[in-house]
Order: structure tokens, then sequence, then C-alpha cells
């Protein structure tokens, strides 16, 4: 029995027989081969077939991945990658699998040295596909991820998208990779789909053998290879408990949870797809607290047609079945070029032309979004709209005019803004005045208030959600909205139970996150009463540093 | 062997989904074309080469064609970087 320690990516725990995706362990032949003209068609014929298999892949895919799908795809139909190939079967008359993988490292290693971040990201596809190309070559079996043949935990360095696409979530019972952060697309996948995860786990990959069972811990953020009978029975209990809770869950409704006393307090889910709707839905959300229409749209190079948004809303109203949905308006900026923006931001950061401020400059895009949105809740849907970056009165007063014309209001749907800049905490009486709700973006809302960039590792510490001046922030809009404007919190910070019982505390009546971390925070309402929040709450807001705040909330768990 | 300079004026240059769509144009046409900037070239019809040239907003390059097709492809390629 070993024990790793690694990061906690999505919470639970669960024991299961490993499946290592054993990406990058190929044993290559070294040649010299015979028959060249023979080595060459055959690998003709592979990337031919990889080339087609990763084509349909994407097109079974959407958004981002579909993206890196079919660069795959392209690069598998590559001329310059087959012609170096190629030669190096001619010249030094290599073996093909040795050939394409030798090919994709000298475009890989090209790519890896540029400052783009992008490039760089291009370069690990390469790898990729040489590598499936040569396990097909060898005949390695592909590990087929869509028919795994029983309940299995996937052990690897990490996991492409590609590979994500294709994973059976009945049998995935865990995620445990060598590398990744709580914001690789292995821990989104994994909290969105309430399977527990621990990333950065290092020499995770050595430590496992196929078959092995391997306890993954979620909560604690360790692994366990070969655990001993005692604690394959506590990880086993702890797994079943959870099932036992989300299947009570996907028949219930979560969205209205009360303290022990009577309270109600909204839960919702965050979402960026209506895959992870429908998965949401069955870990007892029955309310959207926060759509991403960003990601649903990732993959266009055309903006989005008033048709198409009503479309999606459409379907989504329909899984919520009168569960309210808050549409967040496109929240494009420095980071997320798209084809169809006309804006140019040269500042890549977080400070640029991006929200509410992208929607003044580009009025359509926003227009095309609120009028969908008038559309579908005229048909009966309960949306919420609400927009990102607000900064000024100004603004906000601009934004309730554009959904005023059109038909937003009439048709019932409630207005908000994301309180994620600084100066909208000072002006929340004001906003709240004018509009329905106020829904905190506790990441970024941090990231500003801290000046720290939430993408600097070194800078973590300020990115705690349980800050002194946040926490201030949170009961100061709190103060503001006076019931005015009902209060929501829609960031990260939301799924941690006792952050989220302090919000409560202090004021806020929605609280929405990942779906997978819905069951501990219904749980930990439910086990509380609304007095014991606003008293630890008022204790919490006393606190000078994070860690002293976070012990205070924490006290009311146990 | 006809060329012709192209200044980049689209948000992201040659990467992502520009640089896909500009190979798969290019792979259309049976004259071989190369995209030079400054002193590097590439294969317009091969992704990875075009991504090599890491071509950002703002650059100029120069597309050169050789081949039955040369001038039809010129200004179909042409045409679509500057309407990227």
């Amino acid at each position: 029995m070993t024990t790793i320690e690694g990061l906690a990516a999505s919470p639970g725990a669960s024991v299961a027989p490993a499946v290592l995706l054993a990406n990058d362990r190929l044993d290559l032949p070294s040649g010299p081969i015979e028959q060249r003209d023979q080595e060459i068609s055959s690998l003709e014929a592979a990337l031919e077939e990889a080339a087609q298999q990763l084509e349909e892949r994407a097109s079974e895919s959407s958004g981002e991945l579909a993206e890196v799908l079919e660069a795959q795809a392209m690069m598998a139909r590559d001329p310059e990658l087959f012609e170096a190939a190629r030669k190096s079967i001619l010249d030094d008359r290599a073996p093909a699998a040795t050939a394409i993988v030798d090919a994709g490292e000298i475009f890989a290693k090209a790519l890896a040295a540029s400052d783009s971040e992008y490039l760089a990201a291009r370069a690990t596809d390469v790898r990729d596909v040489a590598k499936r190309i040569a396990r097909s070559l060898l005949g390695v079996p592909e590990v087929d991820l869509a028919q795994l043949p029983q309940p299995s935990v996937i052990v690897a360095r990490d996991i492409s998208p590609a590979d994500v696409a294709r994973l059976d979530f009945e049998v995935v019972k865990g995620f445990a990779t060598e590398e990744g952060s709580r914001t690789s697309h292995t821990a989104i996948v994994a909290r969105s789909f309430g399977v527990p995860a621990v990333v950065a786990a290092a020499g995770v990959v050595d430590a496992v053998e196929e078959g092995v069972v391997v306890g993954v811990d979620g909560d604690a953020g360790v692994v366990h290879v070969d655990p001993n009978a005692k604690l394959t029975e506590e990880l086993e209990l702890r797994s079943e408990r959870r099932a036992q809770a989300q299947r009570e869950l996907a028949f219930t409704d979560i969205t209205h949870t009360r303290t022990s006393d009577g309270y109600e307090v909204e839960l919702a889910a965050n979402v960026g797809s209506l895959e992870e709707l429908e998965s949401a839905r069955h870990m007892g959300a029955r309310a959207v607290g926060l759509l991403r229409t960003e990601l649903v749209f990732f993959d266009r190079q055309e903006a989005p047609t008033k048709e198409e948004h009503t479309e999606l809303l459409t379907a989504m109203a329909t899984v919520l079945d009168g569960g309210r949905l808050v549409v967040r308006t496109f929240d494009f900026g420095a980071d997320k070029p798209m084809p169809f923006l006309e804006v140019t931001d040269t500042s890549d950061s977080a400070l640029g032309v991006r929200g509410i401020r992208l929607a003044r400059a580009q009025p359509e895009l926003l227009e095309a979004q609120l009028r969908a949105i008038a559309t579908v809740a005229g048909s009966g849907a309960k949306l919420a709209v609400m927009v990102p970056m607000a900064a000024t009165i100004e603004e906000v007063d601009w934004f309730v005019d554009r959904a005023r014309e059109c038909g937003v209001v009439d048709a019932g749907a409630e207005l908000g803004v994301m309180v994620e800049v600084p100066s909208a905490v000072f002006l929340a009486t004001e906003l709240a005045e004018r509009l329905d709700f106020l829904s905190l973006g506790t990441n970024d809302l941090t990231q500003y208030l801290h000046a720290a960039d939430r993408r600097e590792g070194t800078l973590a510490s300020l990115q705690d959600p349980f800050a002194p001046a946040l926490l201030r922030a949170v009961n100061a809009v709190c103060r503001a909205a006076d019931e005015r404007a009902w209060v929501g919190v829609c960031g990260e910070a939301a799924a941690d139970p006792a952050w989220a019982l302090t919000a409560i505390g202090l004021g806020v009546t929605e609280l929405s996150m990942g779906a997978g971390s819905l069951a501990d925070v219904h749980a930990a309402i439910g086990a509380t009463t609304i007095h014991d929040c606003r008293a630890m709450a008022q204790r919490v807001l006393l606190a000078e540093s994070s860690s002293a705040a976070r012990s205070t909330a924490q006290e009311l768990l146990h | 062997m006809p060329e012709r300079e192209v200044t980049l004026d689209n948000e992201v240059g040659l990467h992502a989904r520009p640089a896909a769509v500009f190979s798969k144009a290019a792979a259309r046409f049976s004259s071989s074309v190369t995209v030079v900037k400054s002193d590097a070239e590439a294969n317009a019809k091969s992704v990875l080469s075009v991504l090599k040239l890491d071509i950002q907003k703002g650059d100029t390059v120069t597309i050169r064609v050789e081949g039955a097709d040369e001038q039809e492809a010129l200004d179909e390629l042409v045409k679509l970087v500057e309407d990227l």
C-alpha cells in the first residue's frame, strides 16, 4: 500500500481497479527495416485511419474539444509531417512507428519553443497524434475508453480532451493524474460529472500497475495505491453514501434547500453546455445560476444568431422544467479571441475590453442574446439575464435600456449584473435599485480586490475566498441590496460548505456551483440553522486573516 | 512564379482556425504554395508548417505559388487572408 499526495480536484471518494492510460509508454522498434516501400504504405494507411477516427470524434463533440480534434485530424493529414517520416524511413531505414514519432517530435519541439500559449498547446496535440499513429502501427491496443468492462479509476499523466470525450461516466469511478491543476480539463469535467479526482499526484503513473486497486480521495487530495482492507472499506462506505445521496438527489429537487429551522436558500449549477446541464440535473440541480454562454459558442466563426440562442435556451428550459435559468451574456475577453469580435484588445489581461465593455462596442452580439431571452421567457420559462464586468451605474443603465428595448422586461425575465469589479461593490445600493438581482463572481472579484492575477500560481494565497476583504465585500453588497434585490454567488467559493454557510449568514440567498458539490453544500445547510449561520458570519467578518476566517466558519460544520 | 505580399489584420493571425482554413484552402490547388515570413518558408498545405511560422496580427507575409492553377490559387488565398 502506497499513498501519494496531490491536489483535491473533484470531491468524493472511490475505490476501483486502475485503467492505465499509458500515453507516454511506447516501446518503439529501432530497425533497420528491409521493406521500405511496405513501411511507407502502412504509414499512409495508419495516417488516414487516424485522421478519419479523429474527424468522426470531432463531429460527435462540440466547442473547444471539437476544435482540438479537428486540428488533430488535420495534423494526421499534414503533408510535411508525412514527408519527414517518409524521409527517415527511406534514409535511415527507420520503422514507420519510430519515424512518425520522431517526425512529430520535430514539429512539437518547434511549436513548444514559441512564446504563444496557443502554439505550445498544439505541441501536445502533435505528440498525441504521432503516438496514436505509432500505437496503431505497432498493433498496441488502444484502451477503448468508451467501453471499459468494469468500474475503473483512470490513472494517467494527463488526460487529453480527445480521451475525455469518450469516457463513459457510468463506469469511470475516479481520476488520478500525474499532472494538471484544479482548472485543467480533467478537473473541470470530473467536477461537472461528480466523479472524484486527484490531480498533480507526482509519481502516480509509476506507482500503479494496470488492474491494481486504487483509492481516490477527492476531498483530501490523496491517492491510495493498493489500499488495505480497512481503508478500502472506509472509501467504499464514503463512495456508497455519496452515491446514495446522489441517487436521492436525482429524483428530488434541491433547488429549494432549507436550514433545519426552515430558512430557504436556492442552490443552482454553473454550466457551459446542454450536456453539462443534463448531468447537473442528475445531481439534483433544477436551477442554473450561471450559464456561461461564451463556452457554448466557443467554436464559432460567425456570431451566433438570435435563433441559435433561442434554440439553446429553449432546450435548457425544458430540462429545468420550471427552475430558474440565469443567463450570463457573453464574457469573451482577450483570452478568448473569437473570429467574430471586431474589438481590438491588446491588453491581454483581465482588465481589458470584455463583458459589458465588449457588448457596448458590438451591441448586436448582446441584442441577439436579449431578444432570444425575451422570446423564451415569453413562452413561460423562468429566465434571468446578467451582464458581466459592470463597473459603473451608467453601464448598468445602458444594459437595462437595451433589455427593455429587446422585450426582456415585458417578457418577465429578471435583470441582474455580475458583481466582480470592486467599483460595483461600492455602487451596490444604486445597482439594487435598478435591478432584480446581484450575483457575486467571487473568482474575479477576489483577483480584482487584491490586484493579483488568478493565473499566477505563486499568488494563490491572494485568491483565497476566505480573504477578509472579499467577505467584507460580500457583506457590503448584501447590506446595500437590503432585500430590494436578491444576492447570489456564482464563483467557486460557493462550492465550499463552510464558505457557503458564511455567505448565507451574510444574506446571500442563492448559491451556484459546479454540480458535483451540490450534495455537500445541501447537506451542510440542512444540518444548521439560519440563526447559527448569522452568528457565525458576524464572527467571521471580524477575522483579520483568511485562515482565521476559515477556521471560524468551519466550526459550524462540526 | 507569381507572388504577393499580404498583411495579417485579424486578431489571431495565422493561428487556430484561420491557420486550418488557410491550409485546407491551399490544399485544394495543384500548384505548390509557399508562405514566407522574414527568412522562413513554409508549405502552405501543411498546417503544422504554417503554425511553426507563428504568424501574428500585423505580420506581413509573402504567398508564392507555382503550378498549373497558380494565378487562381494566388488570388483566392490572398483574398482569404485579407478577409480573415
